[in-house]
């Protein structure tokens, strides 16, 4: 049977997440236990959710993730394999078996940056991707780069820059910091892509 | 032809009806463990709430019957919210009752809904754009507050929930979901 007053998707997802108020949660689960199309919805919302957690547990998305992210991680037993290249610097890298999330630590001055990108270059300096308008903290001095650790272990030895970039509203791009990641591959593995 | 709620209910209390029953736990078992995903947060003990759930339900149908039949939906609700309450407080009879019904009919739920293509929805995840991806990974994964995650992208929390929704929406029509 059809429901004639099917709850929206926020609303779900905000049960899921335990986001309503008592009175809203009774109103939700009165209509889940009654209703077969919208339990049905609620349990595509849950599905959704624990993909996105199975997801975060395996490392394999390139994004960047907050400090809270790292320690949630860690506190549930995740190995985090962590660089820290200086500003126009370079660091000499790898991903073992044990690791379960590759993070780079992207040090610069943020105070004043409006829009972020993140562009991750060849060594010649060729853009090959780009991540637009990441999230960051002003005043937290630095950005937290997670790389797909199933990529990672998967990479013949290569070198990476990343770039962070303060893209202004007329378009104008400034160079915030350059690192380099030299990575040497230490998992058996083709020699090149 | 599948049954009502209100006609298995009454068709329970009528005596052995096993096939009124295991209707009654397929349609009702799905239902109790998304109750048991929200308010017990792991995937384990919501199986575990949907079988005590179900035997407390069905001893009740049963022996006494509901006085109206087609309130079943906020009695089983009742029933959950009860079980919680009593497995906080400790209270245990499971196994006794298990042995009295049978395990079979009893099994642990399917995950309702679909059974997502784990490759995909990676592909959508990363498909997203940088704020929404990052609001949903800190929901989801990270089981931030909306403060927190309002912090982190340095926007209000109404907006935290608006990215979250559009995220969302994005990744149903990424995956070919109906949410």
């Amino acid at each position: 049977m059809r429901c004639t007053e099917p709850l929206d998707a926020a609303t779900l997802t905000d049960y899921g997440l335990g986001l309503l108020s008592q009175g809203d949660e009774e109103r939700v689960e009165e209509h889940i236990f009654a209703c077969e199309e919208c339990s049905g919805r609620l349990a595509e919302v849950q599905a959704i959710a624990e993909g996105v957690r199975a997801l975060g547990r395996a490392g394999s998305l390139m994004m960047v993730v907050s400090e809270s992210f790292l320690k949630h991680a860690g506190e549930h037993g995740l190995h985090i394999s962590r660089y820290d290249p200086p500003v126009g610097g370079s660091v000499q890298c790898t991903v073992t078996a044990e690791d379960d999330l590759l993070v780079g630590g992207l040090a610069a001055n943020l105070s004043a940056a409006s829009r972020l990108d993140l562009s991750l270059c060849d060594p010649s300096g060729n853009e090959q991707f780009r991540l637009v308008d990441i999230p960051f903290d002003s005043g937290s001095g630095s950005v937290l780069w997670q790389q797909s650790i199933t990529f990672a272990k998967g990479a013949p030895t290569s070198t990476m820059v990343a770039r962070l970039i303060d893209v202004r509203e007329s378009g104008e791009e400034t160079l915030l910091g350059e690192y380099t990641f030299n990575h040497t591959r230490t998992l058996p593995g083709p020699a090149a892509w | 032809m599948e049954s009502g709620p209100t006609e298995l209910v009454m068709r329970i209390a009528g005596g052995n009806d096993r096939e009124a029953e295991g209707e009654f736990c397929r349609m009702m078992g799905p239902r109790i463990r998304l109750y048991g995903l929200r308010h017990l947060r792991d995937r384990e003990s919501a199986d575990d709430l949907v079988q005590q759930v179900l035997i407390t339900a069905l001893e009740t149908l049963r022996n006494d019957g509901l006085r109206e039949p087609e309130k079943v939906a906020s009695f089983v609700l009742g029933t959950c919210r009860m079980t919680v309450l009593n497995q906080r407080r400790g209270v245990r009879r499971r196994q006794q009752l298990l042995d009295q019904f049978g395990v079979e009919m009893l099994a642990p739920a399917p995950a309702a809904g679909p059974r997502l293509d784990h490759q995909k929805l990676a592909n959508c995840v990363q498909g997203l754009k940088e704020r929404e991806r990052a609001v949903i990974v800190m929901s989801f994964y990270d089981q931030e507050t909306a403060a927190d995650v309002a912090r982190f992208l340095s926007v209000s929390e109404a907006n935290v929930r608006v990215l979250r929704h559009r995220a969302l929406h994005a990744l149903r029509d990424c995956m070919g979901v109906a949410l």
